[in-house]
């Protein structure tokens, strides 16, 4: 693919240039804030402008439509700079009407979320192993039953915070872990994306 | 036979009852299990925990009238009443608060599932048996009769009681589940592919990442391999205008010091910035403030 060998070859090959701070300007977060033109002052206690989490109600060509779990409506305008996290990595119409999403981005002055990051069904659980079943961990989430199911080449295990793994036989039934996964809508399941247990 | 069976359930349920009246009653941890149960909603939140150490009497004085002669049709009776207000309790437990502490035994906050329910249901048919064939005998006289019938029901049914019990599992169900986990090995098959979140963990603890890490503003938008690196790619903003920082990663060893970036205008085909070591002088972190505090920040 061009584009990706251009991305290569300039990361790569060249003259790698030892480059001064200030090519990428200043990095402290109020300048950082003030140069991406945060408008309305944020009080404490606010609700963040520049996140959104709910459930998509309705997609067009570059627009979501989402209801948040406090029952408000939004828009979150996707460009070709978004990246959308669906398990892995992928493209705008692997999204679907009745996935939950994470979004964060810059809130335009029309009131739409022009969307940075999207993070498609994303859960994140602390839970306790009741079984091991084949492919699959049962989790006892305050006391729900939620299936994880384990996909290979994919699912990764974080031992005592080492760097992760793909080997998951070190987990137990009756321990407890915590899953950073993508749930199936409208289910108790969840593929996992990382499990963290300690050992 | 059935006599010696029948009779020997107020033997059983008396042993239970003693257990699970004196947890109640003296146990350590009753109060705090009386709140995590559903009687909140049925006595109000003030009389929990007197009216479950009530119950936790009651349930010691059945018990004892249950094993200590005289054998009286009252006392299997009884066992009758309390075991179907029990099943009575658990059906409005699993309805009006699905998520409370069966609170029967133990200290251990336990779910109101099927094995409560066949653990409930067997002390009543245990009860009812006592009170429709055995109302009035005594329960040792099947010891001198059939002890062995005697010792072989007692048996099975305490086995009944502690396999529904969920507060025994750890003994039993939980090592003969790691055992099985041991011998089949259920998660395997998975290949010894890098995951995604390996690079990425190695990514963000490099120093080139943490100097480029303020310019960046998405997640991971594509990722591939080449070689023995993985290339991972966000969007950035530099100088004001929207770039693509692509970062190459060791993929097949933990190396984070060789970790390179280029920030690229896509649009123009140019290479902005490129860094395979952050910069010497860099050594500060970037979070460190080099403003003053505001005056509404307030540090301990």
């Amino acid at each position: 693919m061009d584009r990706r060998k251009l991305l290569t070859s300039a990361v790569l090959g060249g003259a790698a240039g030892i480059v001064g701070a200030t090519a990428l300007g200043s990095l402290s977060p109020e300048d950082v804030f003030a140069a991406e033109g945060a408008t309305a002052k944020i009080n404490p206690g606010d609700p963040d402008p520049n996140f959104i989490e709910g459930r998509i109600t309705g997609i067009t060509d570059t627009v979501l439509f989402v209801t948040s779990s406090d029952g408000s409506l939004h828009s979150i305008r996707v460009t070709g700079g978004t990246s959308i996290w669906k398990l892995n990595p992928t493209t705008f119409d692997e999204v679907k009407v009745g996935d939950g999403l994470y979004a964060r981005g810059l809130r335009l002055a029309d009131g739409t979320l022009a969307a940075d990051s999207l993070w498609v069904n994303i859960v994140n659980l602390n839970a306790h192993v009741d079984s091991i079943g084949r492919g699959s961990l049962n989790l006892d989430h305050h006391g729900q039953r939620v299936v994880a199911h384990v996909e290979n080449g994919r699912s990764a295990a974080v031992y005592n915070n080492t760097p992760a793994v793909s080997d998951m036989s070190m987990l137990e039934a009756g321990k407890h872990v915590k899953v950073i996964g993508a749930w199936h809508p409208d289910t108790n399941e969840i593929t996992i994306s990382t499990v963290y247990a300690a050992v | 036979m059935s006599t010696t069976i029948a009779a020997l359930q107020p033997l059983l349920i008396g042993g239970v009852l003693l257990w699970s009246g004196s947890l109640k009653l003296f146990g350590g941890h009753a109060a705090a299990e009386a709140r995590r149960t559903a009687l909140s909603g049925l006595v109000g939140e003030a009389r929990v925990v007197p009216a479950y150490r009530t119950l936790g009497g009651l349930e010691l004085l059945i018990a004892l009238a249950l094993i200590a002669p005289p054998p009286l049709w009252i006392e299997p009776a009884a066992g009758v009443a309390l075991s179907a207000g029990f099943v009575g309790y658990l059906v409005y437990a699993k309805l009006a608060a699905p998520a409370s502490s069966c609170g029967c035994m133990g200290s251990q906050p336990s779910r109101v599932t099927w094995r409560a329910f066949a653990r409930a249901g067997t002390m009543l048919l245990a009860a009812a048996a006592a009170l429709l064939w055995a109302p009035s005998t005594a329960w040792y006289t099947g010891l001198s009769d059939e002890p062995l019938l005697f010792a072989a029901v007692l048996a099975a049914e305490i086995l009944l009681v502690v396999g529904f019990s969920p507060e025994f599992d750890h003994r039993w169900l939980l090592p003969l589940r790691r055992l099985h986990n041991r011998l089949t090995h259920p998660l395997s098959g998975g290949g010894f592919e890098i995951p995604l979140d390996s690079t990425v963990t190695q990514l963000i603890r490099s120093g080139v990442y943490r100097h480029t890490a303020a310019a960046l503003h998405s997640d991971v938008t594509e990722h591939w391999d080449e070689g023995e690196w993985r290339f991972l790619v966000y969007s950035a903003r530099y100088e004001g205008r929207p770039a693509t920082a692509v970062y190459a990663v060791p993929r097949l060893r933990y190396a984070p010091d060789d970790v390179r970036v280029a920030i690229v205008d896509e649009e123009e085909g140019s290479t902005l910035l490129t860094l395979d070591a952050p910069p010497a002088e860099d050594s500060r972190p970037e979070w460190v403030l080099t403003t003053a505090t505001p005056e509404h920040v307030h540090t301990a």
